[in-house]
């Protein structure tokens, strides 16, 4: 029994005491092959999977760093199975690998026959592959390389993809650092995705993505294809990339429900490249429009069913994948490192704030306590209707008043689920509505005017979930969500974390009716805050009235 | 009576003792100690004399037994002296095994290197001496004599070469071959004629072993004919041709096969097969009986390198820790919710499955915790009419010791195992699944091999890991016939019970990263107590715990007792390991509070035994629950009674006839009465008043699950491989019975046998038993005394054949016919005067 910081738990999970003195040193050495699962106060929670022990593979690591890794921090013995299983996972990838052939074009060939023999009698494989070259190599037709990989990760034994890219078409694009410059680790994150290839890399929100992105391309050189969550997410894009880099409005296009431009970096919607007329995506061409050179997903873990489809056969172009969290509540992890990439860097959320990136919150909940009448109609009220019911409740009013009272100094955010919550919020406030049915003009207007402070308080619906870019707001009161759903917040919680000019903290208030699914919800969500590592508070509606 | 073991011309030779009865007699007590140690079936029962014990383990049945725990080259020698004819010495043993020294082989045989020579001579003295010890070789020295059993085993012949893949001597081959046949070889392998058959064989035979006349002989042969010999040289000897009896003469001999059948190189054993007789074989082989000589124990060389043992007996710690653990935790759930036997024993599929979720293990790791708690006698079937599973008392008696005390009691039970856990699931004879903890788990074989592997690795240095392969070789070395059945891909049960005997060790914490840890280095040599061994290995249980604000607390490390069950009640466990994650929930909380914490009790516990202040959310959250907590009361009443009129409520209250009824004021106008409806309405109704029944609900009982417990159960017996080994009081006094037995047998001995005719014969069952084999061996002629299914008795004069199975089968003078006799009818048994 050794003094380590790390404790191995039976199911794979490693607990990370972080006040210990090797803490930090053990979570580099960690970092490679397990994923972050939860980061409360004291102890970090590590999960060990194959496709974090594949992603370490991809990343250059190999089984021996890994147990060596586990064995030196770990505080008692580590199983003997668990780290057999580690370095029999890890054995897995790269024993078959995708390359070019000089004559047969794409192969998949492999170091282990056993393994190619086992692969080639999956039925799902049989479709994708061509004529055996030889009893190591089989030919694998070039348009199915997304399509196999994807197979194969199923199969359990990842390929390693030497095929390489195609450099696209050249168009040169600088960033044109002036007065500023990318953060260190803006920096290595461009760097470890170019290095692999291809990839996604992981930041919170508010930690300069969109810069990552710009990076990236001007690392490319060549003309970009950037898939975005929506319209407002888009213009925010070009907003950036015209300020960031060397590129002038005209070099960039918005292909959008109501632009269809295609310049030499194009920016387009997933919405649009999802719909369909008459059974057929209309928009696919795009993909084939120009010689894309590099491919940028914004919010992969957003990416849509479809957007996958289309991805599995661009696999010759560079992809950069980008998002604040790998967790997906589809669970398609597995389609984002087939497809996309695996992981190439990441950062934790803290460690980020601690280098003053990204601004400290404070979570708070408040508890509103229905009223008797109000207590017997969430009663009785249909089941699919309970939650509107709770959320919406006419209590909730009073709290959002008070704590926007309190805050009447700060730019203020009311974030919800519900519009005629929100259309009574705002009157009752006297402040502006952004909602599905807002035009984008007029969007851009009220966002500029809250940039300005020239209105201290907007309320918005979920349509400002993503992307949107709100620097001074330092509030953010959440009335109402979509259920319990992590992500959400997650997204809520990095409108407020943009670093504020006077570096004083964030808040975040969550206001949640008492003993109802309201407070279910919350509770999941708070939950995931906690692991975020965001001390929270409880507290009663009455402490702030 | 007499029982001889060899033909009666060993008599001759005064200077060794004359029958293997009379060679033990001769030897000193501690040998007979170590013979009966080491073939513990001949104590079964105590054998009465010295005669008896002979008769025993010269039986098939015990000889195949002794044969089967010899070592390699200890068999390669018995198997060698099989090949040879009786009464060799030691040299032709060597001169067998080796080959002969300085002297040219035939052409294509390969002599053993100098160094293999000089190491089966320097081995060949001991395993003489094994034989000669577990009493399967008797003799003088340069007159070693097997076994008559053991030689039969052993011995070549064309239907079973055995090991050595010799075939039957020339002799033996030719049997039944007409003398005109055999002159006809003679001449066509160039040889003078003689006046018999019995000299003809003699001539083959010297021919055959005389190396230079041999290969004059061979030297003639066409080359095809050589290759033939070729592949039959090594065994098995025999090769299937067409007409093979066909009298063929060197003049006529077409086929290669037929050039060698001419000369009586190879021999037809039936129409349609061929032999290549002994002596030939030897010669082509350069004289040596096997291919490959092993007189040395091949040692295992794991390739691993060593760890530190300091690092193996952290790990066999932590193992054995969670082994403990786990085997609790299956039994607190299984003691909570009984799982029912299958009607054939054992667990059903879906309850394994269950089972293993629990544990968040494979089914295949559950079934080894839930045998291993079987084993241990922690676990049992309940013996209801509907059987369950369920913890013994023993498991109780268990939970009373500490860590390292449990963990010595599975690892002691587990060692002596007959039970194969990794053979559940798998698919019996009949195609049909094994379920675990059902009745054809058991393997004789398994205890042996799995306490030999252990041995191995404890032979190596210490923190060396070995796999199943690197053992291997030394194991089958060490007892080549006890592999067990094979199956179809050609693995043995051994080879599978070495796998699934590392892998458990590793389970148990028996061994730690594949390496034998200190504590069941103690447990093997029984030198130290394997609890005293373990306890400080295992991690000091802590008394506090972390608690973070996403409502979990994690105990880095175990926890005192008292500590964890606390916890458990107010929090669920998440993940286990080397800490525990417990999560609090509302439920969990709520749990608490109905086991009669309250709020401020369960912060007062959670300040005092976190290293970190609680987190506000906890606090809410613990507030929140007792808040609402018991704002609903639940309880049993049996019928109620209820009245507009509160003031009537509380008349009947204060009125003392009422007191039987045990009436409670819930409300002011209800009363809830612990005695029925019926009760109620009587006793009201003599009080005077006039009450009316509503329909009523039935009543509320309220019941708490049970632990469930089996009455007390034994352990379950390890199925045993054969009688256990003796200890050394029990040996000392059966060598001191036999001995006394012996000298009163060898005193009765010189008393004239009741041959005087009209009485029966009486003589004890065993010593029937035993003067009817040697009779068989010795082809005598015995009178004995029979009782016919009647109880009619008569005495016959028999020539016994066999004796098999409880029956004599002999020719039976009386009736003039080969008839069989049932042993237990047998009164008794006398030589015949001659």
């Amino acid at each position: 029994m050794n003094d380590g910081p790390l404790i191995v738990q039976s199911d794979k999970t490693l607990l990370l005491e972080i006040d210990h003195p090797k803490a930090a040193e053990c979570r580099r050495a960690i970092a490679p092959f397990a994923e972050l699962e939860r980061a409360p106060e004291h102890v970090h929670t590590y999960r060990v999977t194959p496709l974090g022990l594949w992603n370490a593979r991809a990343a250059g690591h190999d089984a021996e760093q890994v147990v060596d890794a586990l064995v030196t921090y770990s505080r008692y013995p580590v199983p003997h199975a668990l780290l057999v299983d580690v370095a029999d996972t890890m054995a897995r990838y790269g024993r078959l690998r995708l390359t070019k052939h000089p004559t047969h074009g794409l192969v998949l060939s492999t170091t282990d026959r056993p393994v190619l023999e086992e692969v080639l009698r999956s039925k799902k494989i049989v479709p994708l592959v061509g004529e055996r070259v030889d009893p190591d190599t089989v030919v694998v037709h070039p348009s199915e390389r997304g399509q196999i990989k994807q197979v194969l990760l199923k199969l359990g034994w990842p390929a390693e993809d030497f095929a390489g890219y195609v450099d696209g078409e050249a168009h040169p694009i600088e960033l044109a650092e002036d007065g500023w410059s990318l953060r260190p680790y803006q920096a290595q994150a461009v760097e470890g995705f170019w290095h692999g290839g291809s990839g996604v890399v992981v930041l919170p929100c508010g930690a300069g993505k969109t810069l990552v992105g710009a990076a990236a391309m001007a690392h490319a050189k060549s003309t970009t294809l950037i898939l975005v969550t929506n319209t407002v997410s888009a213009r925010q894009w070009k907003h950036e990339l015209v300020k960031r880099t060397s590129l002038t409005e005209d070099e960039i296009g918005e292909y959008s429900g109501t632009r269809k431009e295609i310049r030499p970096v194009t920016i387009a919607t997933y919405q649009v490249m999802t719909t369909k007329r008459k059974g057929v995506y209309a928009h696919l061409e795009l993909f084939d429009a120009r010689n894309w050179g590099l491919v940028v997903y914004d919010e992969v873990h957003l990416l849509p069913a479809p957007v996958f489809k289309f991805t599995a056969d661009l696999q010759a172009r560079r992809r950069l994948g980008l998002t604040a969290t790998l967790v997906r509540e589809d669970g398609r992890e597995g389609d984002v490192f087939s497809l996309i990439g695996p992981k190439r860097f990441d950062a934790p959320w803290k460690e980020i704030e601690a280098q003053g990136y990204i601004a400290p919150a404070d979570c708070c909940e408040v508890r509103v306590t229905l009223t008797d009448s109000e207590r017997l109609a969430y009663a009785t009220a249909e089941p699919e209707e309970r939650y509107r019911f709770c959320a919406t409740t006419a209590t909730k009013r009073r709290v959002v008043e008070a704590l926007v009272k309190k805050h009447e100094k700060d730019q203020t955010l009311i974030i919800g689920q519900y519009i005629d919550q929100l259309d009574e919020l705002g009157e009752v406030l006297d402040a502006p509505v952004i909602k599905g049915e807002t035009s984008n003009a007029q969007r851009e207007k009220l966002f500029e005017a809250f940039r300005n402070k020239e209105i201290g308080v907007l309320v918005v619906s979920k349509v400002a979930n993503f992307s949107i870019d709100l620097p001074e707001a330092t509030v953010a009161i959440q009335v109402s969500g979509t259920f319990g759903s992590r992500q959400e917040e997650a997204q809520r919680l990095g409108r407020v974390l943009r670093p504020k000019a006077d570096g004083h903290s964030a808040h975040f208030y969550s206001v949640v009716a008492r003993d109802t699914v309201d407070q279910d919800f919350a509770a999941h969500r708070q939950r995931f805050l906690a692991e975020q590592g965001y001390a929270y508070r409880i507290i009663d509606a009455d402490d702030v009235l | 009576m007499t029982t001889q073991q060899g033909p009666q011309r060993q008599a001759k030779s005064p200077a060794g003792a004359r029958t293997l009865a009379e060679e033990l007699r001769a030897r000193p007590d501690d040998d007979l100690v170590a013979l009966l140690r080491s073939r513990p079936d001949l104590l079964n029962p105590v054998p009465g004399d010295l005669t008896q014990l002979t008769a025993r383990l010269s039986s098939r049945a015990s000889a195949l037994r002794a044969l089967e725990r010899l070592d390699r080259f200890t068999l390669q020698t018995a198997e060698a002296l099989a090949a040879l004819p009786d009464a060799s010495s030691p040299a032709a043993v060597r001169t067998l095994l080796a080959g002969p020294a300085k002297v040219k082989p035939h052409p294509g045989a390969t002599p053993l290197s100098a160094a293999d020579r000089a190491a089966v001579a320097a081995a060949l003295p001991r395993a003489l001496a094994t034989l000669r010890d577990r009493a399967l070789l008797w003799g003088p020295d340069n007159g070693l004599r097997l076994v008559i059993a053991a030689r039969e085993a052993l011995a070549p012949t064309a239907a079973n070469p055995g090991r050595t893949g010799l075939g039957p001597t020339f002799a033996e081959a030719s049997t039944g071959m007409s003398p005109a046949r055999l002159q006809q070889l003679l001449a066509s392998a160039g040889q003078p004629a003689t006046p018999d058959p019995v000299t003809a064989v003699a001539a083959f035979t010297s021919l055959l072993g005389d190396r230079v006349r041999c290969e004059a002989l061979l030297a003639t042969a066409p080359e095809p004919a050589l290759r033939l010999l070729d592949r039959l040289v090594w065994g098995p000897p025999t090769g299937t041709v067409p007409d093979a009896t066909r009298p063929v003469t060197a003049q006529d001999a077409q086929s290669p096969v037929e050039w060698l059948l001419a000369r009586g190189l190879l021999l037809p054993t039936s129409p349609g097969s061929v032999v290549l007789p002994r002596e030939l074989a030897l010669h082509l082989r350069g004289g040596r009986s096997h291919r490959t000589v092993e007189p040395l124990q091949p040692e295992p060389a794991p390739t691993a390198a060593p760890r530190d043992p300091g690092t193996v007996d952290g790990a066999a710690a932590g193992q054995a820790h969670t082994a403990v653990r786990t085997v609790e935790e299956l039994l607190e759930l299984w003691g909570l919710t009984p799982p029912p036997t299958l009607r054939a024993g054992g667990l059903g599929v879906r309850d394994l499955k269950r089972t293993a979720q629990a544990l968040e293990s494979t089914e295949q790791t559950a079934a080894f915790w839930l045998e291993l708690a079987y084993t241990s006698g922690l676990l049992a079937p309940d013996g209801e009419v509907d059987e369950h599973w369920a913890p013994t008392p023993g498991y109780d008696e268990w939970l009373r010791l500490d860590t390292a005390g449990r963990w010595t009691v599975l690892a002691r039970a587990w060692l002596s195992a007959t039970r194969v856990p990794a053979l559940a699931g798998t698919a019996d004879g009949k195609g049909k699944q094994r379920a675990a903890l059902g009745p054809e788990l058991d393997r004789t074989l398994a205890p042996s091999v799995r306490r030999a592997a252990l041995a191995l690795l404890a032979e190596l240095p210490p923190g060396t890991a070995a796999t199943p392969a690197d053992l291997l070789p030394t194991l089958r070395w060490q007892r080549p016939l006890r592999g067990g059945q094979t199956d179809p891909d050609g693995r043995d049960l051994r080879e599978h019970l070495v796998g699934w005997t590392l892998a458990e060790a590793e389970l148990l914490g028996v061994t730690g990263r594949g390496a034998l840890g200190a504590p069941a280095r103690a447990l093997l040599t029984a030198e130290a107590d394997p609890a005293t061994v373990l306890a400080p290995l295992l991690p000091q249980p802590l008394d506090h715990v972390i608690l973070q604000p996403d409502l979990t607390a994690i105990a880095p490390g175990p926890l005192l007792t008292p500590l964890a069950q606390a916890l458990a009640l107010c929090a669920d466990i998440e993940s286990k390991g080397g800490a525990t994650v417990y999560r609090f929930t509302p439920e969990s909380v709520r749990r608490a509070l109905d086991a009669g914490r309250s709020a401020a009790d369960l912060r007062a516990f959670l300040d005092q035994h976190s290293r970190t202040p609680v987190p506000q959310p906890l606090g809410y959250l613990i507030d929140d629950v007792a808040r609402r907590h018991g704002l609903l009361r639940v309880g049993a009443a049996s019928s109620y009674l209820r009245c507009d009129d509160p003031s009537l409520l509380n008349e009947i209250l204060a009125d003392r006839r009422s007191a039987d009824l045990r009436l409670r004021l819930l409300a002011p106008t209800v009363l809830a009465a612990q005695a029925g409806p019926d009760v109620l309405l009587g006793t009201l109704r003599s009080m005077g008043y006039a009450p009316a029944a509503e329909s009523a609900e039935g009543d509320v009982l309220i019941t708490r699950p049970d632990s469930h417990r089996t009455p007390p159960r034994a352990a379950p017996v390890p199925v045993p491989d054969g009688p256990p080994t003796p200890d050394d009081t029990l040996l000392a006094a059966a060598v001191k019975a036999i001995r006394a037995g012996d000298r009163a047998a060898t005193a009765v001995r010189r008393e004239p046998a009741a041959a005087s005719g009209r009485q029966l014969p009486r003589t004890a069952a065993a010593e029937t038993l035993a003067t009817l084999q040697t009779a068989v061996l010795l082809g005598e002629r015995m009178w004995i005394g029979y009782l016919n299914a009647e109880g009619l008795a008569s005495q016959r004069i028999i020539d016994p054949v066999k004796v098999e199975g409880g029956y004599v089968t002999a020719f039976d003078h009386h009736d003039g016919e080969l008839r069989t006799f049932a042993l237990h009818r047998i009164t008794g048994v006398a030589e015949l005067d001659e």
